[in-house]
């Protein structure tokens, strides 16, 4: 059987359009905390309005998959849904939250950042588990070389080359990520 | 205590900080030379990408540790100042009381030395693979990175020796005591690869 986490988006996208339910709910939960961030933290929307533009994008996406031309191009289609439905909510009168981050850091520099910070985390589920772990103990978890050769049983001095090799990787992951215009009427 | 930001200060108006008073010292000057060693390897990664396929990566990494290592300027000398406050008897309290607080601050002010020992020693390391694999024009600057980790290792391991105080067999200890080692490793086969 077919890991539905593992599916690129595109094929994903293909399973929802043949009406496979299972895939619309591993589709879901992919994106939903992509949607989420970006009407928490990206337009800062309150909660009960985060949750009702959540709804309404899913529904969207579920009625208008179909007319969706470039099964890749989900993410951006879904962010760029999210983005208006945002805007909307604001338009028509609801708050953001208060700032917690400095005036400067403003709006499209965040929801920047959170597209970035998906995409990566996109990219680094089609590394090896390996990789995957590397890197996170380096980068996330600010493990030393020393404590990442005991952890894992790995020389070393050969941690370094190691972790630049699946960084490497990783640069071909998003490279080679196609990033399509949203080709949907929606 | 002063909660100024070391790294937004102008060298001088660091520099003038580090001559003044009781911190910063040993610890955050440390930090900043791990930091300096960093940017340093990042440079001749960056440098190198068209000859060396790792580079980037490499780069990444250094950057990686530059980042992290910068604020434990700040971090050590708020651990130091608060651990010689106790020890001066400023806390109050009991006796039994104030010796306890003391050697969880002592504790606090040899951990962030520790910390900075650890990533000294990767930075060592990557300076050693920056030395051997980088652009031939750069490797005399990852040597110097290499030896200056290599220093900041070394001291910063003496003050996690001196703040706790220990038996040879404590843990943190051993623990700071390789990464000495394996900076000084580094070091030598950076400065080597020059030669």
């Amino acid at each position: 059987m077919t890991r539905l986490d593992s599916l690129s988006d595109a094929e994903l996208v293909r399973r929802c359009k043949a009406g496979d339910a299972e895939a619309w709910n591993a589709l879901v939960d992919r994106f939903s905390r992509y949607v989420s961030t970006i009407c928490l933290r990206g337009f800062r929307l309150r909660a009960e309005d985060a949750e009702d533009v959540f709804q309404d994008v899913f529904t969207r996406v579920y009625t208008n998959l179909h007319t969706l031309r470039n099964e890749s191009a989900l993410r951006p289609w879904i962010a760029q849904l999210t983005r208006r439905l945002c805007l909307d909510t604001l338009a028509s009168g609801a708050r953001e939250q208060p700032e917690a981050e400095p005036i400067s850091v403003d709006r499209e520099a965040r929801l920047d950042e959170i597209d970035e910070a998906f995409a990566v985390r996109e990219a680094l589920h089609n590394l090896s588990d390996t990789c995957q772990d590397m890197l996170d103990r380096f980068f996330a978890q600010d493990q030393s070389y020393r404590t990442i050769s005991s952890e894992l049983d790995i020389p070393s001095g050969t941690i370094a080359s190691r972790i630049a090799r699946c960084l490497g990787k990783l640069r071909v992951e998003l490279e080679g990520r196609s990033d399509p215009s949203a080709g949907s009427r929606e | 205590m002063s909660t100024e930001n070391y790294l937004e200060l102008r060298i001088d108006q660091f520099l003038e900080r580090l001559a003044d008073g009781e911190a910063p010292g040993g610890g955050s000057a440390a930090a900043l030379t791990v930091a300096v060693s960093a940017g340093l390897v990042a440079m001749v990664a960056r440098a190198s990408s068209e000859s060396w396929e790792e580079a980037g990566g490499i780069a990444a990494q250094a950057l990686a540790i530059l980042e992290h290592v910068g604020p434990l300027a700040r971090t050590d000398a708020e651990a130091w100042q608060d651990a010689a406050s106790a020890l001066r008897g400023a806390d109050g309290g009991d006796a039994e009381r104030r010796n306890f607080a003391l050697a969880q601050k002592l504790e606090r002010a040899a951990a962030v030395p520790l910390e900075i020992a650890e990533l000294a020693a990767d930075t060592a390391a990557l300076a050693a693979l920056a030395g051997e694999r980088g652009d031939g024009t750069h490797r005399a600057d990852a040597a110097s990175a290499a030896a200056l980790a290599a220093g900041a290792a070394r001291a910063a391991a003496h003050l996690v020796e001196i703040n706790l105080g220990v038996t040879d067999d404590d843990p943190r200890l051993r623990r700071v005591r390789d990464c000495e080692r394996i900076a000084a490793e580094s070091a030598a086969r950076a400065l080597g690869s020059v030669r």
